[in-house]
């Protein structure tokens, strides 16, 4: 199982960039909230690959049980 | 699942803290504190000094009862910045020094902005999530200055 985990990336601008790893989960929602609530404003969101991986599956899951 | 978001930081907090954050970014780009009285006696030269002033919008000094609010005076190369609290209560940048223009000036003031930005939301999300229980596994800065924290929960 992957290590929950923050990259946290600071600019020399001071521009922050959070990127959360094997956070499953709406949790990984409520870090990048808690850091963004901690820093200042949101200027930016994405969900990463990794993020999709895990909602094909979800899907994939969803069509199989479908079909029974 | 995994997200990524982008913050840009607003500086609010008391003068002791700012002034902390603004002495850990000076450092680091070779400037060196002056001490206000030293300020103040040159600054009868500074009349004919081109000047750049920079308002930071993203910011507030709060007043804190007893603690001393100010200034801070730094300069590298001829060229001095002051750090203060404006009438609004945000922080501001002047920046003053011969043979440059205010252009330059300008950009030298935002290089200045941005690495106390840098230092002030390190040393606030260190804080803040080490309060939390969690801790700092790796933490690099690369050659564009800047700084990799990696964090798990402990």
């Amino acid at each position: 199982m992957a290590q929950e985990e923050l990259e946290i990336e600071i600019g020399p601008d001071g521009k922050v960039t959070v990127t959360t790893k094997g956070i499953k989960g709406p949790a990984c929602m409520d870090y990048a909230d808690l850091i963004a609530r901690i820093v200042g404003r949101e200027e930016h969101r994405e969900k990463t690959a990794e993020y999709y991986e895990q909602a094909e599956q979800i899907d994939r899951h969803i069509d199989i049980k479908q079909r029974r | 699942m995994s997200s990524c978001v982008i913050v840009t930081p607003l500086i609010i907090a008391g003068w002791p803290v700012i002034s902390a954050a603004v002495t850990a970014a000076v450092g680091s780009l070779g400037y060196s504190i002056v001490l206000p009285s030293a300020a103040v006696q040159t600054d009868a030269t500074a009349k004919t000094r081109t000047r750049a002033e920079i308002d930071i919008d993203d910011s507030e000094v709060l007043q804190e009862t007893g603690a001393a609010g100010g200034q801070i005076v730094v300069e590298r190369d001829g060229i001095r910045a002051l750090f203060s609290r404006d009438a609004r209560g945000a922080l501001k940048l002047c920046v003053e020094g011969d043979g440059h223009t205010k252009a330059e000036l300008k950009k030298i003031g935002e290089e200045l902005i941005g690495r106390v930005t840098q230092q002030y939301a390190y040393h606030k999300i260190v804080t803040e999530l080490q309060q939390r229980n969690m801790s700092i596994v790796d933490e690099q800065v690369s050659a564009d200055r800047t700084v990799k924290i990696r964090v798990r929960n402990l």
